[in-house]
């Protein structure tokens, strides 16, 4: 019995089908709950039991500490300055406390944000950028449907936009990255294999983990604007007990934060899958 | 074939709340703890790449060296996972003691303590009095999100690997890749993989038999007539047994520790199931269900095709 597999010629552009289904962290696929139903869902849940505005949608409260410590203290700095001389030293007392409390106040949510049961963050997709798929040619067709396979479940149950798997030096890319548009397949995978080279991503010997990939310090072009967080997951090839890298799983996401613990074991098992 | 819908799908799902602007994380943090670094590798020296090409490793070409920062550890980030409770408390306490420091000081240079607008000096009190509250509002807030710890129940049962003999090579280190994944990734600590009716996978803790000290095996007639099986079956979505101890179908697993806490009981296709025992109740968060869905989509496209395969070359010697 004969697979088959078409992952040439496709066509890049993709239309995007909204999977309502699949929503990028709250992902309730399948999931059909005996008994304690409700409970189930508090693993995850950000129960505000005290709420400082009413609920209101697309107003993220989290935030709010932030713009109450920016209000205040410039209300604080207006109110120092418009204030008669001379000022008393208990008033000069008083507005030191209260800065430094508006200080306080604006890094609240950047703390909050590494407390378990935080939200998370969602992603987006990038502004620019091309949505590809390509597999090198070289390779089994089990090998390709593996691949096809883990790189689809990465792009679904995390907040991926973007995923490489090397596999000695064949590559299987998908998702959004930055390439030139009109390229042909074949030219394609030979542009990022050069450009993987370039960077050298195939002698990475341990995991990488950048929550907060900003732009500059990484020059890594291939990588979409926008991108947050970057994950490099080198693949292990047992030979005769000696370990030796035999390539690398990269995903990156426009969220930042956006690989939690679990979600890093989860890929490192899929990473295993590939092991030699 | 499955294999072509998971090529052929669709790549990234349209998040439906998916603004265009960019999220709200570009305020000016006062607190700098960046988590990227400047600095660069330094780059082997091209000589030695070179003699390592020339020792010829397996006439594959050495890759350059990795140039490229080095992820740097943020330390607010270790801190507060590290002492997550103590954080929690800790806007409280700062709102709290700014709230009798600004009373103190009223008390202190003689003012009556009245919270009128009238002077500037109660203007600034009032303004460290409002940014207080916050303060303490919030350390509550943080509180009530605290979800709650609970701790894992060691499994009593015997260690058991029961494998099915004579499955192709392909097939068992696709089973044993699934359960290491599963092992590591998510709190399970049995599993049980029924096929066409046949038991092809029983990993993990498993319960004591009473009468010697081995465990108890599958039985897959009882289980495929049981109530949990048909549920499973009927519906073709995966069912989480959040508290397992609540359900009445517990009896039809007998093959599981009895004090298992939480199970995902996960179709495979038509043919088969995938019984997944946790030591924690509520264990499995809705990403690990997601995660096992999709492996069990892809168990289900392997095993298919290879029970296909010797169906067909049965059929074949039968003629």
């Amino acid at each position: 019995m004969s697979i088959q597999i078409c992952s040439f010629p496709l066509h890049p552009r993709f239309s995007l089908r909204a999977c309502s289904q699949t929503a990028a962290r709250s992902t309730r696929i399948f999931a059909r709950t005996e008994n304690e139903s409700s409970r189930s869902d508090q693993q995850q849940l950000n129960l505000s039991v005290l709420r400082f505005t009413f609920g209101i949608p697309g107003l993220d409260e989290s935030y709010l500490p932030r713009w109450i410590g920016y209000g205040f203290g410039s209300l604080i700095l207006l109110n120092h300055f418009s204030a008669s001389a001379p000022i008393s030293e208990s008033q000069l007392r008083s507005e030191a406390l209260g800065l430094s409390l508006a200080a306080f106040s604006i890094a609240l949510p950047y703390f909050g944000k590494f407390l378990k049961g935080s939200e998370v963050e969602k992603r987006s997709l990038p502004d620019e950028g091309e949505q590809v798929f390509v597999i090198s040619s070289s390779i089994g067709d089990s090998l390709k449907e593996d691949l096809a396979w883990a790189t689809y479940v990465l792009l679904r149950n995390t907040s991926t936009v973007a995923v490489m798997i090397s596999i000695q030096g064949e590559l299987c890319v998908r998702g959004y990255w930055n390439c030139p548009g009109q390229m042909p397949k074949a030219q394609l995978h030979d542009w990022f294999k050069r450009n993987v080279d370039e960077i050298g991503l195939a002698d990475v010997k341990e995991t990488l983990y950048f929550p907060q990939y900003a732009g500059s310090a990484l020059s890594w072009d291939i990588l979409p604007d926008g991108t947050r967080s970057v994950f490099v997951q080198p693949l292990v090839h047992n030979i005769d007990e000696s370990e030796k890298m035999d390539g690398f799983l990269l995903v990156a996401s426009t969220a930042g934060y956006a690989y939690s613990d679990k979600d890093r074991a989860w890929i490192g098992a899929m990473a295993d899958k590939f092991r030699g | 074939m499955e294999a072509a819908r998971f090529i052929n799908q669709i790549q990234i799902p349209k998040n439906p709340n998916r603004r265009f602007s960019r999220p709200p994380l570009d305020f000016p943090r006062i607190i700098r703890a960046s988590s990227s670094s400047t600095s660069q590798v330094p780059l082997l020296p091209f000589a030695v790449s070179l003699s390592l090409l020339s020792s010829g490793f397996g006439g594959q070409q050495e890759p350059k060296s990795y140039r490229g920062p080095k992820p740097s550890k943020n330390l607010v980030a270790d801190f507060v996972s590290r002492n997550d409770d103590s954080v929690r408390s800790l806007p409280i306490y700062v709102g709290g003691a700014s709230l009798l420091a600004v009373l103190f000081n009223r008390a202190v240079s003689g003012i009556a303590p009245v919270a009128d607008a009238s002077s500037s000096q109660s203007r600034a009190d009032l303004l460290a009095l409002g940014l207080a509250v916050t303060n303490l509002l919030t350390g509550l807030v943080w509180l009530s999100i605290r979800p709650k710890t609970i701790t894992p129940v060691e499994p009593e049962g015997v260690d058991c690997k029961v494998l099915e003999p004579n499955l192709p090579a392909s097939i068992l280190s696709e089973l044993l890749w699934a359960w290491e994944s599963i092992k590591v990734a998510t709190c399970c600590k049995s599993l049980v993989i029924v096929y066409n009716g046949i038991c092809l996978l029983q990993i993990g803790m498993a319960a004591k038999s009473p009468d010697a000290n081995k465990a108890v095996l599958v039985n897959t007639d009882k289980l495929m007539t049981g109530s949990v099986y048909q549920g499973v079956f009927k519906s073709k979505a995966q069912s989480y047994l959040a508290n397992l101890s609540l359900y009445p179908g517990r009896s039809e697993l007998p093959f599981l520790p009895p004090n298992t806490q939480a199970v995902i009981l996960q179709p495979l296709g038509d043919k088969g199931i995938a019984v997944i025992g946790g030591n924690t109740i509520r264990g499995f968060t809705s990403s690990d269900q997601a995660w096992i869905s999709s492996i069990g989509e892809k168990l289900d496209a392997t095993l298919g095709r290879c029970f296909l395969d010797s169906d067909e070359i049965s059929q074949e010697t039968d003629r």
